[in-house]
């Protein structure tokens, strides 16, 4: 018995070492430790030994089966790590990936968008008007004169009805000072409508954004630093902001704003990108009998409004050659916007 | 408004440099939007006096003259311009000067003769933009002295000056302003006014449009070329040089911001009348219009006609020419609104009308024509009666407007002192008047609030004096706020479907609506378009989204994937669509290509945006009908093949407009979780046969009606057909629907439900017609 086991041994490790894939170990398996497989049969065999005899044998036989399973299951393990080794290298790593393409969302709507979150980050809400507007909250309620050249009909589109295409989102000021009570802070992105023949650098149609600020304490300072942390927020800490006086009919003192950044390419050139000033008082009054109470007395509320338009800030930020290429939604240019 | 920096100086001593003034100007608020430099003449840059002109024998366009350049000798030239006359006096460039950066000029032959130099223009020498003929120079400059000397070196800026500011139309004003923003003194002394008589009829005024009326008398003038100074300083203005006295009148408007206007006294019938236009009355103009006048127009007249459109051009019949003689000098002042009103009406913005709309300083009217008195007499010779003839008074534009120091330091957060603010407004030219109240001075008309004062202070004492301050107070999140950030998670939701956002024109035209479909008759209508193609508010998306559509096609495009998102306008107002559209086949991998785009896929894009919608259409719609659920609202259909062939579409275009404002500004519903369940689903196919005829959705909502116990889901896993009619005969179809089980209880056994299946596949036989593959 001794020697059958011992060439069962030897002859059952042979075949597992020679098992060159699963499913021949598996025969070897089946042949060794199966059911019917020699080790059982051994086993079996056992029984017609003398007495004496079988302790021994029995615990040859455990320990050699204790062996066949080890090595069985070393090969098993050994032909996996093999097999899964040609499966992995079977595949081209460096095929593209096949997920979906996702689209781009609009140049000036992410402007937009992340216009909106710095505002919204220092307290402003979000404000909207109708682009149909009636000339009284386009321009008699904006202090501007009855005979001012920007009424003409070369700049403005009006209606049948003698209602008008709103020239800027300054509207959205009126509109929410008629319906809402003091302290505001809005910001209302929109279009805006001017008469301009189209080119690289015009639209009849374009896109502005609105701020307005009014509370019993509001300054020149709050101006200055809201504006500031915005354009900072947008284009990097270098950015430098420049408060240039000027001339608005609804704001006083007024102020066109420059702004120099590397983001913004060139670094040593200012941009002229926004146009700002305290409320003018005027603007307080005109709503103030529209409203009907004191609410925006000019006497005890003040405020800033400042407004600045997407394309122009997009053209400089994007590099954008031509504004109509804003419009002409060409997808080899929408798709560049993807992220 | 250009200003030369030589005149200038004449009025105020100028800081440094050109640039520092820029600078200066620029943070007062008048922008410099133009800067021109007249560097010195080069060298061998003569005057010269053309003596004879004769036709080139070679050349039809150029002539040969004989010019003197002062050594002594006649010189030919061959030239090219046709404005001179002989006795005209022109800058010669000899050989050997070099003009630009390397023209370099010879002596040389020109088709054939002699030329031994260069007449020259005003671009020739830098002087001008202009290049129109020879620089035709003053008599008075001496023949043969260098151009230099007449034409020192000189920077001329261009001011953006901003309509509240009519008193930096005048090289004084903006003197007036160096003068206050720099600290420095102001070096024009005022100028006398003139001793004045009533001018009783002989100036009668009768329109509210003219409250004030000037006018001298001057005889015996000798009309000429103006002197080179003045000419210069005109060119340098931008004003081309026309005689002595009109020179003169433009000098002083530029000097002074009154503009001025001289009559040719012998050519006017009698007294001056200051009066509205006589409805159809005529008058030509000296730029060679003829005007048609309406009643609400202001004219000088004399007795017999109108002579001047008041405040915005002479006419042609009264004018100063080489023959005048005697003169009559106006100056007056006009109400602003009437003459804009005038000015735009005939689309004549001149130097003069640009001043009176923007109103002209009311107590300067007679120093200015004293000043071009002055003048004229000195150039153009003549004798001036002693008295100005005045009808009528200006307006007083001071005014006493109250400050308050603490309303100025509030509104500026910054802590500028009584002192300086007080110091500040006199520099201005604001007078003390006691009690916070301030004496504005008449050439400041936008000086009438407490406002206006404190945009002064802050002017002068400089924006960048004031710190700033950063304060965040939460505000309460708006409706706008809702809409802006549902139409977000729109766009978020589309991009992940493969789709890009357009953005498209707000205008339409009557033809690329009908192009598109849409019946455009009740589209808003503009009054005044650009034109047709920009005539119409678009009523819907899809004039704009198909024509991007063809835009993308036509530039080589496989497929197409837009959406937009904006504003529609009609009769009833405005409101947010979200436009579809979609062409050609989803972008192919390497694992081969997917689906060619089609109505289902967008079915399921806009469910995926905007959850389960119902489609609806009449039997004769074809593939168009109309989706609804509680929130939104809209249309889906293919476009007609003529319709899509137009716009070069090869594949099928399939396109869905969404009415959003109601989901945009819903409320999300709060998730509630549902217990997940104990149970484990038995699933069953059910593969029915139907005719095409029967719609899918009968067949969904014949199951759901059909009261299937523990019937949970239905989900249509296969729709087959066979057009060959060899697998399926051609006019059915089988549906594979997948049936899931679930009882919350209980494991369902297999044996209930195939006896609910069984029991059902009856039904459907008996009640739908449908049959079931063994």
């Amino acid at each position: 018995m001794r020697e059958e086991l011992s060439a069962l041994r030897e002859e059952a490790l042979r075949d597992i070492a020679a098992a060159a894939d699963l499913t021949a170990l598996e025969r070897v398996r089946v042949a060794c430790t199966g059911r019917s497989g020699r080790l059982t049969q051994a086993g079996e065999r056992m029984r017609h030994l003398p007495k004496e005899e079988r302790p021994e044998t029995g615990k040859l036989l455990h320990a050699l089966r204790g062996e066949i399973t080890g090595a069985l299951d070393a090969r098993l393990s050994e032909l996996r790590a093999a097999a899964e080794e040609a499966e992995m290298s079977a595949v081209d790593p460096t095929l593209p990936g096949t997920a979906s393409v996702a689209g781009a969302m609009h140049p000036l709507q992410q402007l937009q968008k992340q216009a909106v979150e710095i505002f919204r980050r220092m307290g402003f809400a979000l404000a909207e008007g109708p682009d149909i507007e009636t000339e009284w909250h386009c321009f008699d309620a904006l202090n501007t004169p009855p005979d001012h050249p920007a009424r003409n009909e070369q700049d403005t589109f009006y209606l049948p009805d003698g209602r008008l295409l709103r020239t800027h989102t300054s509207t959205v000021q009126i509109r929410t000072m008629e319906t809402q009570a003091p302290p505001v802070r809005i910001i209302a992105p929109g279009a805006a409508y001017r008469r301009d023949e189209v080119d690289a650098t015009h639209l009849a149609q374009f896109t502005q954004m609105e701020g307005l600020y009014v509370d019993e304490d509001v300054t020149l300072g709050d101006l200055k630093g809201t504006l500031e942390y915005f354009f900072r927020e947008l284009f990097g800490p270098d950015t430098k902001v420049r408060f240039r006086p000027h001339f608005f009919p609804f704001t006083e003192p007024s102020y066109e704003l420059d702004v120099r950044a590397a983001a913004l390419g060139g670094g040593e050139r200012w941009l002229e990108l926004a146009g700002c000033g305290m409320v003018d008082p005027a603007v307080f009054e005109r709503v103030s009998e529209r409203r009907g109470d004191d609410a925006y007395d000019p006497r005890r509320v003040r405020g800033f409004a400042f407004g600045f338009g997407l394309e122009r800030l997009a053209m400089i930020l994007f590099g954008v050659p031509d504004i109509r290429m804003f419009v002409e939604n060409d997808q080899r240019f929408l798709s560049q916007f993807v992220r | 408004m250009k200003v030369s920096l030589e005149w200038l100086g004449e009025f105020v001593n100028l800081p440094g440099s050109a640039d520092a003034l820029a600078e200066i100007l620029t943070n007062g608020g008048t922008e410099v939007i133009g800067r021109e430099g007249r560097g010195e003449i080069p060298d061998k840059v003569v005057v010269a006096q053309i003596l004879s002109s004769e036709p080139h024998p070679n050349a039809d366009r150029l002539s040969v003259c004989s010019v003197d350049d002062g050594s002594g000798s006649p010189r030919q030239i061959v030239c090219g311009a046709k404005n001179y006359k002989v006795g005209d006096k022109v800058p010669l460039a000899l050989p050997g000067a070099v003009l630009g950066v390397d023209f370099k000029i010879k002596s040389g032959k020109l088709r054939g003769v002699v030329s031994d130099g260069m007449m020259c223009s005003a671009k020739e020498l830098a002087l001008a933009e202009d290049a129109a003929g020879l620089l035709i120079l003053s008599p008075d400059a001496p023949v043969g002295s260098p151009v230099g000397k007449l034409f020192p070196p000189d920077t001329v800026l261009e001011l953006e000056v901003t309509p509240n500011r009519p008193d930096l139309l005048s090289l004084r004003g903006v003197a007036r302003e160096v003068s206050a923003l720099t600290q420095t003194e102001f070096l024009a002394p005022a100028l006398p006014e003139p001793p004045t008589t009533p001018a009783g009829d002989r100036v009668r005024l009768s329109d509210l449009g003219c409250p004030f009326y000037t006018a001298r008398v001057i005889r015996g003038v000798r009309i000429a070329p103006s002197p080179s100074w003045l000419a210069t300083r005109l060119t340098a203005a931008g004003l081309r040089p026309i005689n002595n006295v009109v020179d003169v009148t433009n000098y002083v408007l530029l000097e002074t911001g009154q503009p001025l206007h001289a009559f040719d006294l012998a050519k006017l019938d009698g007294d001056i009348a200051v009066r509205a236009a006589r409805e159809g009355e005529q008058l030509r103009t000296l730029d060679g219009g003829n005007l048609v006048l309406r009643a609400h127009d202001l004219v000088i007249a004399d007795q017999s006609k109108a002579v001047a459109l008041a405040g915005v051009m002479g006419g042609v019949e009264t004018a100063v020419t080489e023959t005048t003689v005697d003169l009559l000098l106006e100056s007056a002042w006009f109400e602003p609104s009437g003459i804009r009103k005038t000015a735009r009406e005939f689309g004549l913005q001149t130097d003069s009308s640009y001043r009176f709309e923007r109103r002209v300083d009311p107590s300067g009217t007679l120093a200015a024509s004293a000043r071009a008195v002055e003048l004229i007499l000195q150039i153009a010779g003549g004798t001036a009666d002693e008295l100005t003839l005045v009808a009528g008074s200006p307006p007083d534009d001071t005014r006493e407007v109250s400050l308050d120091g603490n309303n100025c330091r509030n509104l500026l957060g910054l802590a500028v002192s009584d002192d300086e603010i007080a110091a500040i407004l006199r520099r201005l030219g604001l007078e003390f008047s006691g009690a916070g109240r301030w004496r504005t001075p008449s050439y400041r008309p936008d000086l009438t609030r407490e406002a206006d004062l404190i945009e002064e202070v802050i002017r002068v004492a400089g924006i960048h004096r004031v710190p700033s301050r950063l304060r965040a107070f939460p505000s309460a999140s708006s409706l706008a706020d809702r809409r802006h950030d549902r139409a977000e998670i729109l766009r978020e939701r589309l991009r992940a479907q493969g789709f890009s956002e357009a953005r498209t024109s707000h205008f339409v035209s009557a033809d690329s609506l009908s192009r598109a479909g849409v019946n455009g008759a009740d589209a808003t209508a503009i009054r005044n378009p650009l034109g047709a193609e920009q005539a119409l508010l678009r009523p819907d998306l899809r004039a704009g989204l198909f024509a991007a559509l063809a835009n993308n096609l036509r530039r080589g495009a496989a497929s197409v994937r837009l959406f937009e998102i904006g504003r529609v306008f009609s009769a009833g107002g405005e409101r947010t669509a979200l436009g579809i559209i979609v062409t050609g086949s989803v972008a192919a991998t390497w694992k081969g290509a997917l689906d060619k785009s089609d109505f289902h896929d967008l079915k399921g894009v806009v469910e995926a945006v905007f959850g389960k919608m119902t489609f609806s259409s009449t039997p004769d719609a074809g593939l168009s009908g109309r989706l609804e659920n509680s929130l939104a609202s809209g249309v889906l259909h293919r476009l007609p093949r003529e319709q899509a062939a137009y716009f070069d579409a090869k594949a099928p275009v399939f396109y869905a407009e969404i009415s959003v404002d109601r989901w945009l500004e819903a409320k999300a519903e709060a998730v509630r979780v549902a217990p997940l369940p104990k149970f484990p689903p038995v699933e069953r196919d059910l593969a029915a046969i139907l005719p095409k005829t029967v719609r899918y959705a009968e067949v969904e909502k014949w199951l759901r009606k059909a009261d299937v116990p523990h019937l949970q889901n239905i989900f249509l896993k296969d729709v087959f057909s066979d057009e060959s009619g060899e697998k399926l005969d051609a006019v059915l179809r089988s549906l594979t629907i997948t049936l899931t089980f679930r009882d919350e209880a209980r494991t369902l056994t297999a044996d209930e439900v195939d006896r609910a299946l069984e029991t059902l596949r009856d039904r459907m036989k008996a009640e739908l017609g449908a049959v079931f593959r063994q």
